[in-house]
């Protein structure tokens, strides 16, 4: 919903000229009216049309600063003969009519150009540039004839205006991170799997692991889902990593790392995870001193002792992990608990702090007589990191131990309580059940098809719609759950369906173990209580979401512990942009984005993907590569990776599916 | 959706009804039907590069122009290949490329053979309505092949080979929209310089340096042929025409070949200026040739010759009962007999084409990148497109390969044997295995074995774990095997090996027609009295490199054939007029009836899988789905089996200063030596910094040794890419006595410095 004086944004139709301002016609749409809290926006110009902010607008300069602008991403493509000359002509046309010495039939060759950028171009981006610049020429028609038939220049330009683009794509929009989805695509296209995984690297240098785990949110908005199914992204980015790995190349980074600055500047990272890793390899990339400080003996954070090996190898994380530490600017220390009397000297040692400590406590399933020193009670992060801790390092005892021949039920519904009870059949358990409040269609929206489907494959049993009332116990050891049993009834008001209890159909499980898994929350003792940092409504640390800095000056949160629990990439896009902006702030003291990261901001409050879009020039009906897996019987008595990835043959298939759909957004200030 | 990957599909294309299977794209299904559209950037061995937009097609029910070379057919699918619309974009991006193309047609090497200049004028682009700022652009020498960046118009097809079909990623696009270019990273260091790059590209941006300025493509005779420098035999042209005003005698300009679906190696491309011109004809010459035939108690020759001299050589050997001696193919020969007593067949598995499809290498005994460039591209594409694990086991590391190797497991040199039985033992599966092969197996002591090869058990599990879940196999084993002591126990286990697990074999011929005289001639271990040498050392030579008793004609003056190592046997034809005599013209004067050579075509032993077809008959060419139609495949002829390998023997150990015989990839023999592109000033043993230190030796020192009884007099020099301590020595200079070698290719030598 934004005030525009003319807008042909997404189809929409709007012209405010001339009318006044009470009788203006509102956009649909959250176009950038402002660039940031202290600039207004003269216009936005993209993929998908035209808003102009402004009555006094100089059309013609808009279009050809924004074929400049796509002049300029082709010099870091250009890999088609549509795009390469025909970005290159837009552009030279447009400015020769700008500057007064355009001809009438110069805007015929305009449109002959743009029909066949728009037809035939490789990319998305080559066939989305002309569409604005045609409505321009088209709505602002005038401004173009006056040029040419005056041979005069456009009316600003000389003038000093700023036009702030970025390029773009539906699925690096959604993506947490923004990974460069396309060009690593590309790279496996070529068979070029170095590119590729530099590519990834640039904004996600945990390449093995989100080819392997990551939830994709990237594929709900891959546009290719409007013409038959989404694009297999995620497990193509495991290509370039395992390359890499496999025929012994060093690191490969996105820049050549800088040597350590040594101007007693330097950040402290608390945890060792996911965000504390990135944190640590884009710092260090920069040549900025960064101590790493984890709790626990190993690297890794959850992804290392909450998910297992048979879904996540250890091996292939801790190529990620060294990546990291392999920069000369990284130190690491492991055992290292953190506490309120540490984080102040910290703070005081370093110019600034990076909170990544995640979300290390297993939230109750609260049912009564629930008691963390009851036998047989065992939180889950505390079973995964005993699981974890033997299997991958071989630190403490194995869990059969405890598991073996037992009956095990877990409270959840989402990753970590898929990842328990998966790991209970391997470790030898004799039943293990799933309770769960909702139906299969949630549990699946929760986690993915493949992780609820293979754990049924394996026995674990799935029982819905229930919750524990009561927890029995005998001296103090587990004997049983009261289950209630629940039923979904429709909002007759159209809402989400209620969850309520049916009377008398409760029923007891006997059973050794219960496991909850329902959420994990922030362990928080660590900060000093006299900051009084302030906290979210969920208890974790409050930032604005965009610069991630805390209510404290120089104290900086990332991943679960500023989100809460939530995904690795949403905790490496964080993080990533939190140490942007340590970057500048352990300099100048401020708090700062770039225009980078502002224009990111806007496009995601925008929103890339057009659900409702119709896709031309790809032929529909080209089926998705599913990798093979290993079978049941092959894979619930160890911890043999289940999913073995593309073969070449499908990498190269699924890789040709992409459509590039690369889009330039612009913004005159 | 996967019931759409039903396998039959039907479309119709232009109003044809077509059938096809699924995964076959657009243009590949109308192609296959002889249905035309243009392309620009599309080459059939490399995937889709999808960079012309040429190849846009429209499909009914679908909006927009769809690329037909990288959409698969659907079922179903009702196909325009070209109409007004199309007709209009295409001539579009052709107006596109023709922006500031430079007009120098009538110099530019392309001209004739150009696809741009051909799609120019097919699509009717008369003139240039508009323009783009013009920019300075020079030409650039990368040795073999020069760039003019001018020219290019940026398809990739240079760049796709180097990487997808050659392997070693030389050539990059420097991304900068119209300022793009092509970079060759590796100009200093290691690029093949095998002119792939330059074969496919579509106008006259990569050309020879060689060739520029020499001719216009339409003045060339093309005589089709098949490479003499490997065992290969890869398919190409000699471009031929006069010498010049003043000499109407014909010269090879240049090598082309159907770059769409086949390729060559930089000696294939730029070796083929070797025949003999020097030859007359003198019958007292002929005279002394023969009489000295009638006295030989040996005859020498060398696997550079066509299968029908070689069976010449087999009937003359008998007429004049002498010994027939092949050194570069009686190890070879050993080989494959001890191979063919345990597998039961006359030749082993696979071919380059099954390898390409490999997910698993092995490979053994070879130097590959330099011994057979061929085999390397096949690997480089099992590693592109099937994402191939290669273990590759040697005693040398050869980082030039490290892009495709995922495992290097070193061993001893002289080891071969115990790596070999290490191998079976570990790759051999052992369910239902036959007793007596199991106790051989169980029999075999892993600890000692692995102790004196020095390849670990753990080396050996990693190589097993590789195969998890895996799909086709391919053993790959090369010369450093042929002329082991142990050869024929190291085949008979080799025999085991590809017999009893889901490994195929590949054993590459060390020498051109090492297959084909090794199928074709009884050979005699070594030879003695007075030897007659064709091609090779002897008391009498006959030499198509023109320094014998008699000249012979080189192979590019010659027809006949050759079996190649994908076991086919594939036709070449002559360049060249040859002056001189032939072996012919001797074994007529000896008493041969046949007029012509290629008479023996059809004589070649059918026992050993030829057939029996006329010279003339042998089809010569690819059809469109790139498919061979050269010549014919060997039929597998099934032997005797049922003999076992026996325990490895003792491994000697080799210390101290070790050589190993080795040509680099360009240079494979004396006649790639001849070559005016291919020739080197300065010949050197090359060895690692270690080795130096070893040998007490610098960079640049001259040294001397002797090997095999002849003495080398070199220039060494430190080779940072190598380690430990063997260096390497070539053989392509010292002519003949080079196909007079077959001893183990690791030699333990003193290196005698004799100056700096």
């Amino acid at each position: 919903m934004a005030k525009v004086v003319f807008s042909t944004w997404r189809g929409e139709r709007i012209d405010n000229r001339g009318k006044d301002p009470s009788e203006w016609e509102e956009s649909a749409f959250k176009l950038p009216e402002h660039y940031d809290e202290s600039t207004p926006a003269k216009a936005f110009i993209g993929w998908d049309g035209v808003a102009i902010f402004t009555e006094e607008l100089d059309a013609v300069r808009l279009a050809m600063e924004y074929a400049a602008q796509y002049q300029k991403y082709s010099e870091a493509c250009g890999r088609c003969a549509p795009g390469r000359w025909g970005g290159r002509i837009l552009y030279d046309l447009l400015d020769k009519i700008a500057r007064g010495e355009g001809a009438f039939e110069d805007l015929e060759h305009l449109k002959e150009v743009s029909q066949t950028m728009m037809l035939t171009s490789k990319c998305e981006i080559g066939r989305t540039v002309p569409k604005p610049i045609l409505d321009l020429m088209e709505f602002y028609k005038e401004q173009f004839d006056e040029c040419i038939l005056n041979a005069q220049k456009s009316k600003d330009y000389d003038n000093d205006i700023n036009y702030i683009a970025k390029v773009t794509a539906p699925c690096m929009d959604m993506c947490p991170s923004h990974v460069d989805i396309p060009a690593y695509i590309e790279g496996v296209r070529d068979m070029v799997f170095t590119d590729s995984l530099v590519a990834t690297r640039q904004t996600m240098p945990l390449a093995h692991t989100c080819g392997r785990v990551c939830p994709h949110p990237c594929e709900d908005a891959c546009r290719r889902a409007n013409l038959d199914e989404p694009v297999s992204i995620m497990e193509l980015k495991r290509l370039g990593a395992d390359y890499e790995t496999d025929h012994g190349l060093g690191f490969l980074h996105p820049q050549e790392p800088k040597p350590p600055r040594n101007d007693g500047k330097k950040v402290a990272i608390v945890g060792a995870g996911p965000a504390g890793l990135t944190a640590a390899y884009y710092l260090g990339l920069e040549g900025i001193k960064v101590d790493i400080f984890e709790e626990l003996p190993v690297l890794g954070g959850e992804v290392a002792v909450g998910v297992p090996e048979y879904r996540m190898p250890i091996d292939k994380y801790n190529k990620d992990i060294e990546l990291v530490t392999s920069l000369e600017s990284v130190t690491v220390y492991t055992n290292h608990r953190v506490d309120a009397n540490r984080l102040k000297e910290l703070d005081a040692e370093y110019d600034a702090v990076l909170l990544a400590f995640g979300t290390r406590l297993s939230k109750k399933v609260r049912a009564e007589n629930e008691r963390e020193d009851m036998e047989g009670y065992w939180g889950a992060i505390a079973m995964l990191d005993k699981v974890n801790l033997w299997n991958k390092y071989g630190i403490g005892s194995p869990a059969s131990n405890e598991l073996k021949d037992t009956t095990v039920v877990c409270v959840g519904g989402g990753f970590t309580s898929m990842d328990v009870v998966r790991c209970s059949i391997r470790e030898g358990a004799k039943k293990v059940i799933m309770l769960y409040r909702r139906d299969e269609k949630t549990i699946i929206r929760n986690t993915t098809y493949e992780e609820y489907h293979e754990a049924v494959e394996e026995g674990v049993e799935f029982i819905f719609h229930s919750a524990i009332e009561r927890i029995v116990d005998e001296d103090n050891k587990l004997k049983k759950l009261i289950v209630n049993r629940y039923e979904l009834q429709p909002d007759p008001d159209g809402g989400r369906p209620k969850l309520v209890k049916i009377e008398g159909a409760n029923f007891e499980i006997e059973c050794d173990w219960l496991i909850p898994a329902v959420s994990q929350a922030a362990d928080l003792q660590l900060l000093p209580k006299e900051w009084d940092i302030k906290l979210t409504s969920w208890n974790t640390l409050l930032t604005n979401g965009r610069d991630y800095m805390t209510s404290r000056p120089g104290l900086f949160a990332a991943g679960d512990c500023e989100y809460g629990p939530m995904t690795i990439v949403n905790a490496v896009g964080q993080a990533k942009r939190a140490a942007s902006v340590i970057s500048r702030y352990i300099y100048d003291g401020k708090v700062s984005l770039t225009d980078e990261e502002i224009m990111e901001d806007h496009l995601n409050k925008l929103g890339v993907y057009d659900k409702k879009e119709k896709i031309t020039g790809w032929m529909p009906g080209i089926p998705r590569n599913v990798s093979q897996k290993l079978e049941v019987d092959e894979r619930r008595d160890n911890n043999l990776e289940v999913n073995l990835g593309f073969t070449g043959e499908e990498a190269i298939a699924e890789a040709e599916r992409c459509m590039r759909c690369y889009y330039i957004a612009m913004v005159a200030v | 959706m996967n019931e759409v990957k039903k396998k039959e599909i039907t479309l119709t294309i232009d109003g044809k009804k077509i059938k096809s299977e699924w995964g076959k794209t657009i243009l590949e299904v109308a192609r296959e039907n002889g249905i035309y559209i243009p392309t620009m950037c599309y080459l059939s061995k490399v995937e889709p590069i999808a960079s012309c937009r040429m190849c846009v097609v429209e499909v009914e029910g679908v909006d927009g122009m769809i690329l037909s070379c990288q959409e698969k057919a659907v079922d179903g699918a009702n196909i325009t290949t070209s109409n007004d619309a199309l007709f209009r974009e295409r001539q579009k991006i052709m107006e596109l490329y023709d922006v500031n193309h430079p007009l120098e047609c009538g110099v530019c090497d392309k001209s004739g053979e150009c696809d741009l200049q051909n799609k120019t004028l097919e699509y009717g682009v008369d003139a240039q309505e508009f323009a783009a700022k013009d920019q300075h652009r020079p030409m650039q020498n990368w040795g073999f092949v020069s760039y003019d960046p001018s020219l290019c118009i940026m398809c990739e097809r240079c760049v796709r080979v180097c990487n997808e079909i050659v392997g070693d990623e030389a050539l990059q696009i420097s991304v900068g929209g119209y300022k793009s270019t092509i970079i060759n990273v590796k100009q200093d260091e290691d690029c093949a310089e095998c002119g792939e790059c330059m074969a496919v590209c579509p106008v006259g941006a990569l050309v020879s340096t060689d060739f520029k300025y020499t001719s216009n493509a339409w003045e060339l005779d093309k005589i089709p042929a098949s490479c003499v420098h490997c065992s290969s035999h890869c398919q190409l042209y000699y471009d031929v025409k006069h010498t010049s005003i003043d000499s109407p005698e014909p010269k090879i300009y240049r090598v082309t070949n159907d770059f769409e679906f086949s390729s060559l190696c930089g000696a294939g491309r730029f070796g083929y200026d070797f025949e003999n011109r020097t030859a007359t004809k003198e019958s007292n010459k002929l005279k002394e040739a023969v009489e000295a035939f009638k006295r030989a108690d040996t005859i020498r020759f060398s696997s550079m010759i066509t299968n029908e001299e070689a069976l010449l050589l087999q009937k003359i050997a008998k007429s004049v009962d002498a010994r027939l001696v092949c050194d570069d193919a009686i190890g070879y020969q050993k080989f494959m007999k001890a191979y063919s007593s345990v597998s039961g067949k006359s030749l082993y598995g696979a071919t380059l084409d099954t390898l390409k499809k490999s997910q698993m290498v092995v490979i053994l005994g070879t130097r590959v990148y330099d011994d057979a460039p061929m085999v390397k591209y096949a690997i480089t594409s099992a590693v592109k497109r099937e994402k191939a694990q290669v273990v590759y086991l040697h005693p040398i590391e050869d980082n030039r390969i490290q892009n495709l190797v995922t495992q290097f497991i070193k061993y001893e040199v002289g080891s071969e044997e115990g790596v070999v039985s290490l191998l079976a033992d570990t790759l051999i599966k052992k369910d239902g295995l036959d007793k007596s092969i199991k106790s051989l197996l169980d029999s075999l002591d892993i600890g000692y074995l692995s102790a004196e090869s020095n390849v670990s058990e753990e080396e050996l599990e990693q190589l097993k774990a590789k195969m998890w879940k895996r799909k086709r196999f391919t053993l790959v084993v090369g010369e450093d095997l042929y002329n082991h002591p142990e050869v024929e126990n190291i085949a008979r286990f080799i025999a085991l090996i590809e017999k009893y697990s889901d490994f195929d074999l590949i054993a590459i011929p060390p020498a051109s027609n090492t297959l084909g005289v090794s199928l074709i001639c009884e050979l005699d271990e070594s030879a003695s009295g007075y030897i007659v040498g064709y091609n090779a050392p002897g008391d009498y030579t006959l030499s198509a490199l023109g320094d014998g008793d008699i000249d012979m004609p080189s192979l590019n003056q010659q027809e006949g054939t050759f079996v190649s190592i994908d076991k086919r046997v594939v036709p070449t034809h002559p360049a060249l007029p040859y002056s001189g005599y032939e072996l012919l013209d001797i074994a007529k004067e000896l008493g041969e009836s046949s007029e012509y050579i290629i008479e023996f075509t059809p004589s070649l032993p059918t026992k050993k899988g030829f057939k029996s077809i006329n010279f003339d008959d042998l089809p010569d060419y690819f059809d469109v789905t790139g498919k061979s139609h050269r010549g014919y495949e060997l039929d597998m002829v099934e032997c005797e089996s049922g003999s076992l390998p026996s325990e490895p023997q003792e491994i000697d150990s080799y210390d101290g200063t070790i050589v190993y015989r080795c040509n680099s990839g360009r240079a494979f023999n004396p006649f790639t030596s001849k070559c005016e592109q291919l020739k080197e000033n300065e010949v050197t043993l090359r060895g690692s910094a270690q080795f130096a230190i070893a040998a007490k030796l610098s960079d640049g020192d001259s040294v001397k040794f002797t090997i095999d009884g002849i003495d080398y007099q070199r220039v060494f020099s430190i080779d940072t890419s190598l380690k430990g301590t063997i260096a390497l020595n070539p053989i392509f200079d010292i002519g003949l006595s080079s196909f007079a070698l077959s001893s183990y290719r690791f030699t333990k030598v003193k290196i005698e410095k004799t100056g700096q």
